[in-house]
């Protein structure tokens, strides 16, 4: 009997229908801040490695660089301004940090060319480009004057400076490459909007560029993904910008 | 479970839970405008013919399209010299070597054929994409081969219609004047200044305009001694259109045909009036005593008129209403602005100015704004512009190559293209809307 007894006892104890007091307050805690940990981790971890997102309704940024020059008489009528490598040539300005360049090894056959060769050759094929003028008063030489600011940059597409700088230089250089058809009917230009992603590196190169929003116009489409691939590589982005276009890039919203 | 997939789950259930955090991450946006819209690279094939007849009209029907889509503005014809491709190749998509197409940088390809029906001559075309390596779309017509060039015309503006939903200009007619040794004559042509008709000769005969409805021609001329304005439809003798004693000057036809601008001098003043498209019912609009207001052009919907008036000064662009109310000064720089012409699209008033270096050149104002854009420049004296009837291109006169000749550009002063005329000496055109 007194066995049967034990024996049940022991059964009992071992039995998982029915309830014991165990130290279940001390796992949950335990499991609670294991669980907070996780997810902290987690949530820090896709801030830094996780792709980007779009805000659609965030407000754009509005960015432009003022032009180098002189402002023009308002009583003139408008001159077309010339290209603006010779304002370039004419008054370099101050540059983003330049990438390092990557050590080559010399090659017999590699011909090095003498430093500020590629800005001679722009001038040269300039000089070409200005045909005989009937009129006369202007020779090949002369140096148009161009509308802008004393302290403008010579990429410099406007007549006031708005917004961050190295914001305005990316926009200058991918409009410079922003070719769109003219046969696009003009009912449908009003309405066309392409949003492209991009991601830029240390020095400027990109590291990834993503349609994120079609226009629903392939011609179009294709235009804005082909003005950032023409316009790469960007100049360097200045140190306080590298980390976030480096991680989380820059939404590039095009119209025409 | 395995250690991988846990983590895995885990992971897709914190981005359920961190979604809207990671959402409000600020990517910033930059807006990008102001594309550079340029004009698509286009290859035309040679025409394929079928038969010789059809053989001995392809030239000028090659010749004529290609200048319509040469001056187009929405197409860069590519040089022929660049082709890659078989020259015998055909006109299915499927015949067709894109990718040789693709090579020499065209984005669209026209291919044409013409056949002859018994003195008809009929053609085809076929638009192919060559991204995508199909036929977009096929255009036929067919004209008497006496009328070779209007067939392309009119295969050009069914081209420029399918891509652009917009009117091609190129079934339109030009006017103009050409100098005969002491005389000047009033000439009407095709847009391009081909297939010309002498319309009156003999004396000075000048400021052609075309009516409305295309059905004839008016113009200034000396034939009595003072300057008259004369009306001739086409096939018809030319009458006096404006019947006063004083010396009128300058007709404008308004977009409907129904009325007419021009200038008449009185005294020491030049004032503008208007009239029925018939000369009756006059009425005097401008009334600035010994001030001169001059070359009348109507707006599209035929409520304003721009004039050039001197009342400021200096030969300036003014624009008011059709009754004569509400003028107001419309340039303010350059000091001599003068023939304006307003764009059938209603938004520019193109204009001939003197600028600061003494050169006449083409610029448009913006009719809200006033904001001038200059045309042309270091290419010669350039006047007289006229826009085309969809408003794109502007025929002028420029004497960048010596002489005074017919020119075509886009509406922003890019493409200038001379009109394949005769030579002669050319002014003042005329385009036809």
């Amino acid at each position: 009997m007194a066995f049967a007894d034990a024996q049940t006892q022991g059964a009992l104890a071992h039995s998982l229908l029915i309830g014991t007091r165990l130290p279940v307050g001390r796992y949950l805690v335990a499991s609670l801040v294991g669980h907070a940990a996780f997810f902290a981790a987690i949530g820090v971890s896709s801030y830094f490695h996780l792709g980007p997102r779009i805000d659609m309704n965030q407000q754009p940024i509005k960015a432009s660089l003022v032009r180098l020059g002189k402002p023009r008489d308002p009583k003139l009528l408008p001159r077309i301004p010339d290209a603006p490598a010779e304002a370039e040539a004419k008054a370099p300005a101050p540059q983003p940090p330049k990438p390092e360049e990557p050590k080559s090894i010399p090659m017999p056959d590699a011909k090095a060319r003498p430093p500020g060769s590629a800005d001679r050759r722009r001038e040269l094929l300039s000089a070409f480009n200005r045909t005989p003028k009937a009129s006369g008063s202007r020779t090949a030489a002369a140096i148009e004057e161009l509308e802008g600011h004393p302290e403008g940059d010579p990429h410099g597409d406007s007549a006031t400076q708005e917004g961050e700088r190295y914001f305005g230089l990316l926009k200058a250089q991918i409009q410079q490459h922003y070719d769109v058809s003219q046969t696009i009917p003009e009912q449908e230009r009003l309405h066309l909007k392409a949003q492209v992603l991009v991601q830029i590196g240390r020095t400027g190169e990109v590291l990834r560029v993503q349609l994120a929003s079609s226009s629903g116009n392939q011609l179009f489409d294709n235009s804005v993904l082909a003005a950032v691939k023409k316009a790469s590589p960007f100049s360097p982005p200045p140190e306080h910008l590298r980390e976030s276009l480096g991680r989380r890039g820059i939404a590039l919203e095009f119209r025409p | 479970m395995n250690r991988s997939s846990f983590l895995t789950r885990a992971a897709g259930f914190a981005l359920i839970l961190l979604g809207p955090r990671a959402a409000t991450a600020q990517v910033p946006v930059l807006e990008i405008s102001g594309a550079n819209f340029r004009p698509m690279p286009l290859a035309v094939a040679a025409p394929q013919v079928a038969d010789d007849h059809a053989r001995s009209k392809s030239a000028e029907l090659d010749a004529a399209l290609m200048f319509d889509l040469s001056a187009s503005g929405i197409f860069q014809v590519l040089d022929r010299k660049s082709f890659l491709a078989r020259a015998g190749e055909g006109l299915t998509a499927s015949a067709i070597n894109f990718a040789r197409w693709a090579d020499i940088g065209a984005d669209g390809l026209v291919k044409t054929q013409l056949a002859s029906e018994g003195q008809k001559i009929r053609a085809e075309l076929h638009f192919f994409s060559v991204g995508t390596g199909k036929e977009e779309f096929k255009l036929t017509d067919s004209a008497a081969d006496t009328d070779i060039r209007r067939l392309a015309h009119s295969l050009a503006d069914a081209l420029y219609r399918s891509l652009t939903r917009e009117p091609g200009p190129f079934q339109s007619h030009l006017a103009f004047v050409r100098r005969s040794g002491q005389g000047k004559e009033v000439w009407v042509s095709d847009w391009d200044g081909k297939n010309g008709q002498l319309i009156a000769g003999g004396n000075l005969n000048v400021l052609p305009a075309l009516m409305p409805n295309g059905s004839g021609v008016a113009f200034t001329t000396y034939r009595t001694g003072k300057p008259m304005i004369f009306a001739q439809r086409f096939g018809g003798p030319a009458v006096p259109l404006v019947k006063s004693d004083h010396m009128a000057t300058g007709i404008a036809f308004s977009p409907d045909g129904k009325r007419i601008a021009y200038s008449l001098a009185l005294g020491e003043s030049t004032q503008i009036w208007v009239a029925q498209g018939d000369g009756s019912g006059a009425k005097q609009l401008t009334d600035t005593p010994y001030f001169i207001n001059t070359s009348p052009s109507w707006s599209p919907d035929g409520k304003r008129i721009a004039f050039v008036s001197n009342q400021g000064g200096s030969p300036q662009i003014y624009v008011m209403n059709a009754d004569g109310t509400g003028i107001r000064r419309l340039t303010f720089q350059g000091n001599y602005n003068q023939t304006p012409d307003w764009s059938p699209r209603g938004d520019l008033i193109a204009f001939t100015a003197r600028d600061e270096r003494r050169a006449f050149d083409l610029f448009t104002a913006n009719v809200e704004s006033g904001k001038i854009t200059r045309l042309t420049q270091d290419q010669g004296d350039n006047e007289e512009p006229t826009f085309s009837p969809n408003g794109r291109l502007l025929i002028f006169a420029s004497n960048r190559t010596g002489t005074s000749r017919l020119f075509v550009m886009n509406s922003d002063g890019t493409n200038q293209l001379p009109l394949p005329m005769d030579s002669g000496t050319y002014h003042t055109p005329d385009w036809g809307r």
